[in-house]
């Protein structure tokens, strides 16, 4: 028993309770001890055993470990000296792999060089070709490229200091740019200055041919192309505007534009233009009869719209509608103002129709570039009525030529051919006269006849030239030159005429000559309507209206101074009067000037009773009407202060011959008492004088006519007359006291009294 | 009517057609000249005043028409004439010859004491001349009468020949006037004969009373 339990503990690892237990169980405790025991000395043999081996081992080891000394000291001496051989070895490369490493930051560096300068070069690259753009005037380019400069590069690119050098040259460069185009510009707007005359000048040719187109003229224009297959003239197909090159505006516009001050440049150029059309339409000095002045003013004019309206049509905005119907309509007065200014003092009608056509073709040209041209038709209308004045005024020394050359005696004609040129000229026919065989014919009517009627057909054919295509209806053109010729014979031809008859060498044959032709051509007047109306291809509706007064006036003139005439003649013969007014008793003869008065009358009238009877008769009347007043007026006259009853019947000698004068019908066609009435009243107050017939004078005062031997004499008129005859008497008197002269005298200041009564009452 | 005047004389121009009677006259009368000729037809006047010694002379001098179909008018003129004027176109023989025919015109129509004269008129047209000044000077003396070259165009011895035409009738009248009283004598009574008398008629009466 006590052997196995020592094994079971041995074998079992763990589980030794039960081991135990049976152990104190079986009292078997002395046992195991010994077993225990037996096992430690085992155990210590074998210990010893080992120990004894092991410790050779040990030593064996230990030499073996004193070799590995030495061998380690070798090896490290040994590893020195390697160390010491890779240390110098590897120096060099040390110092290489460092310059490599700097090398290769530098490298790296030049890379990020050239990219940097790859981004910045093309900025510098754009910049040098603004740079150059701008030197070379390439605004507009040079714009762009700043454009891009500006937008693409610089934008991307910063922190670089020509970056900002850049950016601080782009407004100078601008600035310079806008100045640049500026000028050109002013150089532009100055080049138009001067070619503004040779556009209009070109676009009025242009309207001038467009007008006188018609199938003709195409027809001619085809076949002078086919013969020379090319264009003959070279301005024909040029256009007005292409005269001149745009750019500068446009340019300069763009230009703003893009600079962003497209309105400044508006503004300016129409602040330019608005100047520069100022200065155009300033009319050139004395331009008033110089046809070439005008048409170097209306080129201008008409250039300068032109352009404006190209550039309207071009250029946007520049010129909008608002400022050049503005520009248009303040130019267009002053022209009208200015062209009426210069025209009115131009008297050379050839020259006003020159500048009429000049107008109309500045109108046509106008109208194509639609400008509204209203107001010069009308200062169209207004310088016809000029024309005509200037026509009159022209006219007027025409018929004062003629006037001035005329002797006023009947025209004579000395073979057919000068017959048939007056017969021509002059619508006249007399049967008589054709019919004549011998020569010299003589026609009733001087040379002026045929002349001042064939100048106012030319004056009327002048007066219409300036009606033509001026879209006036025929009518009003017909009765325009109506108007007009009217006023031509009734005022200037009055006038010459009248001026003509009151020369004082026109004697009155001539005068009388003068009334006949005035005739003649008063009868000619309806011919004269007839050729207005063959001229503006009218229907003739003036005869039935009322007579166009023409040649109307100057005669019925003429017709009044024939009397005014023959009044002077009377006066003339008045002045020699040489009555002596004390005289005591006449020698029974009439007044010697009353006597050679008379015949100068007969002779007078006969010589021109028989070719125009009325103007005799109303002379006549008019002659004697001034002689009956021209002898009251001896007797009332204030510088005869007496007058004797002598006188008075001398005064009664000469009236007598006057009523026989007048009673014996100097002229034809004279009335009963026609003449002899004018002398009533001088009669009754002569024979009232001479008869003292006082009392029936105041009884019958007042009375009807017929119940009233002295009607006509008034009481004022015999006041004065037996004032100066009371004044006679007192001369005579002095000396003479008898009781007749005495009670006439009593009688004579009762009469006296009762007049002054009845003056006063009438009064 | 205040008198204008100190005498009046009545002056006839007489002669052929054309000889320049009127322009005469118009030269004198408004010291112009008138180019174109126009016959004068009867009988015209023009008054001009002139003043000699201090005297007022009114001058009616009648303008007659040369044309013979005038002449019973104008005759009717001689009568009362102071001074006629015969004129004759020195460039027209036949008016020079005409000249004796104008004087027994005269003699048979004027008073016998009429003044006359004779003038050769446009006698700046010497290169047309016809008739000689010496012709003239010689017809004048046969007939006892003053002679004078005018031109009415040029203005030669147009205002001469009135002023010694009426110069003579002065003197002839201031004469008459003197060597007789009563100045009756003519056909013919002048006004301004009258007009003379006038104070002596006053003064004649006065004494008579």
């Amino acid at each position: 028993m006590a052997n196995v339990s020592i094994q079971d503990i041995e074998a079992i690892d763990d589980y030794w309770g039960p081991t135990f237990r049976s152990i104190l169980e079986g009292n078997a405790v002395e046992s195991i001890s010994e077993q225990l025991e037996n096992r430690i000395k085992s155990h210590d043999k074998d210990i010893e055993k080992i120990c004894n081996l092991y410790y050779q081992g040990f030593i064996e080891s230990i030499r073996e470990l004193l070799q590995v000394r030495t061998q380690a000291k070798s090896l490290n001496n040994e590893i020195l000296s390697l160390d010491e051989s890779l240390q110098a070895a590897s120096d060099s490369s040390l110092s290489k792999g460092k310059e490599l490493v700097r090398a290769r930051q530098i490298e790296k560096n030049i890379v990020t060089t050239i990219d940097e300068l790859s981004r910045c070069l093309p900025v510098l690259e754009c910049y040098s070709r603004l740079v150059t753009q701008v030197n070379d005037r390439q605004y507009y380019p040079a714009l762009k490229t700043l454009e891009i400069l500006e937008k693409e590069h610089l934008t991307k690119i910063t922190g670089y200091r020509f970056t900002t050098e850049i950016v601080n040259s782009i407004p100078k460069l601008k600035e310079h740019i806008k100045k640049s185009s500026e000028e050109d510009f002013r150089k532009f707007l100055e080049n138009i200055r001067k070619y503004s005359s040779k556009i209009g000048e070109v676009a009025m040719r242009q309207t001038r041919k467009l007008e006188k187109r018609d199938i003709e003229s195409f027809i001619q224009d085809f076949k002078a192309n086919e013969k020379n297959n090319f264009s003959t003239d070279d301005d024909n197909d040029v256009c007005a505007q292409d005269l001149i090159d745009f750019s500068p505006i446009y340019r300069c516009l763009h230009i703003y534009t893009v600079l962003n001050d497209k309105e400044y440049f508006e503004k300016d150029y129409r602040q330019q233009r608005t100047d520069q059309a100022k200065l155009i339409i300033q009319p050139p000095q004395g331009m008033h009869d110089n046809l070439e002045a005008y048409k170097t003013y209306i080129y201008s004019i008409v250039g300068f719209f032109v352009v404006e309206d190209h550039v309207k049509n071009t250029a946007g905005d520049a010129v909008n509608i608002t400022y050049l119907e503005d520009l248009w309509s303040t130019s267009l007065s002053k022209v009208v103002n200015d062209l009426n200014m210069s025209s009115s003092s131009c008297t050379d009608p050839n020259v006003l129709l020159r500048i009429k056509s000049l107008i109309m073709l500045m109108i046509n040209t106008l109208k194509t570039y639609n400008y509204t041209v209203n107001q010069l038709w009308e200062f169209l209308y207004g310088m016809r009525d000029h024309y005509n004045e200037v026509l009159l005024q022209r006219w007027v020394h025409v018929f004062r030529d003629i006037l001035d050359k005329e002797s006023f005696l009947p025209l004579e004609v000395e073979t057919q051919e000068e017959y048939d040129d007056v017969c021509e000229r002059f619508p006249f026919y007399s049967e008589q006269l054709e019919n004549k065989t011998t020569w010299p014919k003589e026609f009733p009517f001087s040379a002026m006849v045929p002349e001042v009627y064939h100048q106012a057909k030319e004056f009327m054919y002048a007066c219409m030239k300036f009606s033509e295509e001026l879209t006036i209806s025929p009518n009003e053109v017909a009765t325009m030159v109506r108007k007009a010729a009217n006023l031509l014979l009734t005022r200037s031809f009055s006038g010459c005429l009248s001026s003509v008859f009151r020369n004082p060498s026109i004697a009155l044959t001539q005068l009388i000559q003068i009334i006949i032709d005035t005739q003649y051509l008063d009868k000619a007047t309806p011919f004269l309507d007839d050729f207005v109306c063959k001229m503006t291809f009218t229907e003739n509706n003036i005869i039935h209206g009322a007579p166009t007064a023409m040649f109307h006036v100057a005669r019925s003139e003429a017709e009044k101074y024939v009397s005014e005439r023959i009044c002077q003649k009377l006066d003339e013969f008045f002045e020699l009067t040489d009555y002596n007014w004390l005289l005591v008793e006449p020698n029974g003869n009439a007044s010697a000037y009353i006597s050679d008065m008379l015949s100068y009358l007969i002779s007078t009238f006969q010589s021109f009773a028989h070719k125009l009877p009325n103007i005799a008769l109303s002379s006549c009347k008019k002659a004697c009407e001034h002689i009956a007043f021209k002898i009251l007026d001896l007797l009332l006259c204030d510088d005869v202060k007496q007058l004797s009853v002598g006188a008075l019947h001398q005064i009664n000698l000469d009236l007598m011959q006057c009523e026989i004068f007048a009673d014996s019908d100097p002229v034809p066609g004279l009335q009963k008492n026609e003449l002899t009435k004018f002398f009533d009243k001088i009669r009754q107050l002569l024979d009232l004088l001479m008869a003292e017939d006082w009392s029936t004078y105041l009884h019958d005062y007042g009375k009807s006519e017929n119940q009233n031997r002295y009607c006509l004499v008034q009481p004022s008129t015999i006041i004065i007359i037996l004032e100066k005859m009371k004044e006679a008497e007192k001369k005579t008197m002095f000396t003479v006291l008898k009781k007749s002269e005495r009670d006439k005298k009593k009688l004579w200041e009762t009469v006296l009294k009762q007049l002054r009564q009845l003056n006063e009452k009438q009064n | 009517m205040a008198k204008t005047y100190d005498y009046l004389f009545k002056l006839l121009l007489i002669g052929d057609s054309g000889v320049g009677k009127t322009c005469i006259l118009f030269r004198f009368s408004e010291d112009a000249f008138n180019t174109t000729f126009i016959s004068t037809i009867g009988i015209d006047f023009k008054i001009r005043t002139i003043e000699l010694d201090g005297k007022k002379i009114k001058l009616q001098i009648w303008d007659t028409a040369g044309q013979e179909r005038f002449r019973t008018i104008t005759t009717a003129y001689y009568r009362g004439a102071m001074g006629i004027m015969l004129v004759y176109d020195i460039t027209q023989e036949k008016s020079f010859e005409n000249i004796k025919n104008w004087i027994r015109n005269i003699e048979e129509n004027a008073s016998s004491d009429v003044e006359k004269m004779l003038l050769g008129n446009k006698c700046e047209l010497n290169d047309k001349r016809q008739v000689s000044k010496e012709r003239g000077q010689q017809l004048a003396v046969e007939y006892g009468i003053k002679f004078i070259e005018t031109s009415a165009k040029s203005s030669i011895n147009v205002e001469e020949a009135f002023l010694t035409l009426a110069s003579d009738i002065k003197a002839k009248m201031e004469k008459r006037m003197e060597s007789s009283n009563p100045p009756k004598g003519g056909v013919h009574v002048s006004k301004a004969s009258d007009s003379t008398r006038k104070p002596e008629s006053w003064l004649s009466r006065c004494s008579l009373l």
